[in-house]
């Protein structure tokens, strides 16, 4: 006969519920800890004032105002986007930011090898308490949907209302309607959880290991270029899509059901292993100490040997490196994109640089979620340092895929002409952006996501070049086409119209501006690489 | 459905083994803990003892052999397990961004427990930690996060309860108090698990003992039992077990 064994484990349900209303609490927290709460604030209200822009200028993406101006309808095609293009960039932006976001089966993984660690998380709790993983992790999916609808859908379709509201005020008609908004919600929240579900789904599976290891990401890469050659329409796949496109609201009940359904297959695939490897190596670190000689004897050499030996050791340099390339895959498909489909804007090599860096800041998040730091805080060394380590372990591990990468690009548009060009962009554009990211987040990128005092700089202060960028490429550094413009707004004001008119030829083009704007970056890059040690001089480890 | 009490075995190891890869971290074992047992398990940094506590508390899954604990299977239902049982680990934290007071309440509410804020203020208030029940987890000290996990194991008062190294992060106030606490838990016909390489620990409180080393079991009985003559003290006992077994492997490598 067995002893006593009075308590029960809770049912699902009440773990379930009993974890949701914790992991929220502690997300929220996790946010505020490295912002102040008026900045977390700040981060919805902004995003609801940058969309309200946006709808404001709809009508002028949309094309709305040439027909006013007198175009017909094949010249209104071609220099403007069309609504259904507009939905189409809403929801795959959403639906990759997803796919990035919902790998939980490898979060969890890193939180339960790391719970002896600095940091604990509720989504390690299983190991000690009577719970399942199922609802545990399925609480930590819906906490996400939940964190994400509260903190960005809900603000962009208020910033959406509130310049239907504004743009009827100062006369400008939008083209989006108030009743529309709902719909919307609801389709950003379907493309959303559908996202985070699939690559939760996937993520699981491929904790599994075995033959899923390499089967889900030849299925992944089958179904994006499948979706990319349009042999799968996008809509059959991102079903938030298929909704606004079609308003086929029948769909709306089985896709949330499939999405939930896909998510809790997932967290029913998570494997319950608590166990922490125990594993020996052969020395990595000193080896890759010597070939470091370059960087001197000081402590950079160091940590730069550390943090490649900790890359290399976690098996994180893979994800790291496919969270950099996938970015270029998508550069990769739009540059296709814009060469069958004929988009109203002349994409060419340079369009593209300016991009590269700007997809640094993924793997410079990576970078800083290998291993926490805290250990450093009883070392000779300080946050500075390390922070600059990591930007050249960035350089190390990335310049070499960006180089290929655009030297692939300028033979499959034929541009070899603008190729040097396209390295001085990327270039400047990476160091400018991975030190600016360094210097407004230090160690936690990760976490400063909701934090507008460190996003709001970020974002503008890395839109702007990049806008820039992407806009002097389209001439190559010939401003005719803007002294066009302005001198048709200089004559008409509000009314001035679209021309017709000839570019010179490039022949005549300097990358002029294109240079003055990289080496603006450089010098500001340099000067950001100089503040860190004020910023962070005296900040402790911790990330 | 609770079952009636009976003699069987609290905890019951039978041929219990763990392979990491190549490194083997336990070999085969085989214990029986009983009802009212103060059990101590010893050896030195790295012997086996953490992983000794997480394959009985469906941590870890065994290699070989199995461990039931209150009769139901540890690596078959660690769920029943872990809901039976209180679990002190060796350097896992409570939830970093939770506060005391919350994390309490989590496992109160996980473990479906009636008059939730009265328990929960009872044991912040035992271990002398009221002031700090709304500060995050991550902002306490080491003990006092100790103290928060010692408090969420004993706070659905279970029978049986498995520590790791609970006093290593104490003051000695609270490792007396603790001490104290757990004599009376046995006495009151609860059963304990205990990991540590502390021998003072033993001679206070272990009604048997096993010494273990490089995952291997080297002796196991009361304290008396392991003593060779009557003067030796348990860090003797302790030295000539664990040094014969480092020269046996220093002899081994030596002849490799």
């Amino acid at each position: 006969m067995s002893p006593e064994v009075p308590f029960a484990v809770p049912g699902f349900g009440r773990a379930f519920w009993v974890n949701f209303q914790m992991m929220f609490k502690e997300e929220w927290r996790q946010n505020v800890d490295f912002a102040k709460k008026r900045h977390i604030m700040l981060f919805p209200a902004m995003l609801a004032l940058v969309t309200m822009a946006i709808t404001i200028g709809l009508r002028f993406l949309t094309g709305d105002t040439m027909t006013d101006a007198g175009l017909d309808t094949l010249q209104q095609a071609e220099k403007s986007f069309t609504w259904d293009e507009l939905k189409l960039g809403l929801h795959l932006s959403l639906f990759t930011f997803a796919l990035g976001m919902g790998s939980f089966a490898f979060i969890g993984r890193t939180m339960v090898s790391q719970r002896g660690g600095g940091k604990s998380y509720l989504l390690a709790s299983p190991a000690l308490q009577p719970l399942h993983l199922t609802p545990v992790y399925f609480a930590y999916y819906c906490k996400e949907v939940a964190f994400y609808l509260l903190m960005i859908l809900t603000p962009c379709v208020i910033g959406m209302g509130m310049g239907i509201l504004v743009g009827a005020q100062i006369g400008i008609e939008t083209s989006l309607l108030t009743s529309s908004l709902p719909v919307v919600l609801l389709c950003m929240l379907l493309t959303m959880m559908q996202g985070l579900a699939l690559s939760f789904f996937a993520s699981a599976l491929w904790s599994r290991g075995r033959v899923w290891v390499w089967v889900l990401p030849v299925l992944g890469a089958a179904v994006g270029i499948a979706a990319a050659t349009d042999f799968i329409p996008v809509e059959w796949v991102v079903l938030g899509l298929n909704i606004q496109l079609t308003h086929d609201f029948s769909l709306a009940f089985p896709a949330f059901a499939g999405a939930l359904l896909l998510a809790w297959a997932g967290a029913r695939l998570v494997p319950e292993d608590f166990e922490l490897q125990v594993s020996t190596r052969d020395d990595l670190f000193e080896p890759i100490h010597r070939r470091l000689g370059w960087l001197g004897n000081g402590p950079i050499r160091i940590l730069v040997a550390k943090e490649m030996t900790d890359m290399l050791r976690s098996g994180a340099l893979l994800k790291m490196l496919g969270s950099y390339c996938v970015p270029l895959l998508f550069l990769l498909g739009l540059a296709w994109l814009a060469d069958f489909a004929r988009f109203p804007i002349p994409f060419n090599l340079l369009s593209y640089a300016p991009f590269l860096g700007f997809f640094g800041f993924n793997f410079y998040s990576w970078l800083n979620a290998v291993d926490p730091p805290d250990f450093y805080n009883n070392l000779p060394v300080r946050v500075p340092q390390l922070l600059r380590a990591k930007i050249i372990v960035y350089f190390l591990m990335t310049t070499w895929i960006s180089v290929l990468f655009l030297v692939f690009m300028a033979w499959l548009l034929d541009q070899f002409e603008d190729l040097l060009g396209a390295l001085l962009v990327m270039l400047a554009n990476s160091v400018y952006i991975v030190a600016f990211a360094a210097l407004l987040m230090g160690l936690r990128p990760n976490k400063a996501i909701f934090d507008f005092s460190a996003m709001g700089p970020f974002y503008l202060g890395t839109a702007v070049p990049l806008v820039m960028l992407f806009l002097l490429s389209f001439t190559q550094g010939d401003l005719s086409l803007y002294a066009n413009w302005q001198a048709q707004v200089r004559a008409d004001g509000t009314s001035a119209e679209a021309v017709q008119m000839e570019l010179e030829e490039r022949a005549s083009v300097t990358f002029e501006y294109i240079v003055y704007i990289c080496a603006v970056l450089l010098t500001l890059a340099g000067a950001f690489l100089l503040l860190i040690e004020r910023r962070w001089g005296k900040a402790a480890f911790e990330n | 459905m609770a079952e009636k009490a009976s003699d069987g075995p609290m905890v019951e190891a039978r041929d219990l083994a763990k392979r990491f890869g190549d490194f083997i971290a336990l070999h085969p074992l085989n214990v029986e803990v009983h009802a009212g047992e103060f059990f101590g398990v010893f050896g030195p940094n790295g012997a086996g003892k953490s992983t000794f506590i997480k394959l009985l508390t469906g941590q870890l899954a065994p290699s070989r052999g199995g461990a039931k604990v209150l009769g139901i299977s540890a690596s078959k239902d660690p769920q029943a397990v872990k809901a039976n049982i209180g679990i002190v680990p060796e350097s896992e934290s409570p939830p970093s961004y939770l506060t005391a007071a919350e994390y309490l309440e989590f496992v109160c509410r996980i473990r479906d427990m009636d008059d939730v804020d009265q328990k929960v203020a009872y044991w912040l208030d035992w271990f002398g930690i009221p002031d700090k029940r709304n500060t995050m987890c991550k902002d306490l000290s080491k003990g006092q996060r100790q103290k928060v996990m010692l408090a969420s194991a004993f706070i659905h008062e279970p029978k049986l309860l498995f520590l790791d190294e609970p006093f290593v992060n104490l003051d000695p106030i609270y490792q007396r108090k603790c001490r104290k606490w757990l004599l009376e838990h046995i006495a009151d016909g609860g059963t304990i698990f205990l990991c540590s390489h502390i021998l003072e620990v033993a001679e206070r409180l272990c009604t048997r003992v096993a010494v273990i080393d490089h995952g291997k079991v080297l002796a196991a009985g009361t304290i008396e039992e392991l003593k060779e003559q009557g003067d030796e003290t348990l860090e003797d006992v302790f030295i000539r077990l664990v040094g014969a077994s480092i020269e046996e492997i220093e002899g081994q490598n030596e002849e490799e």
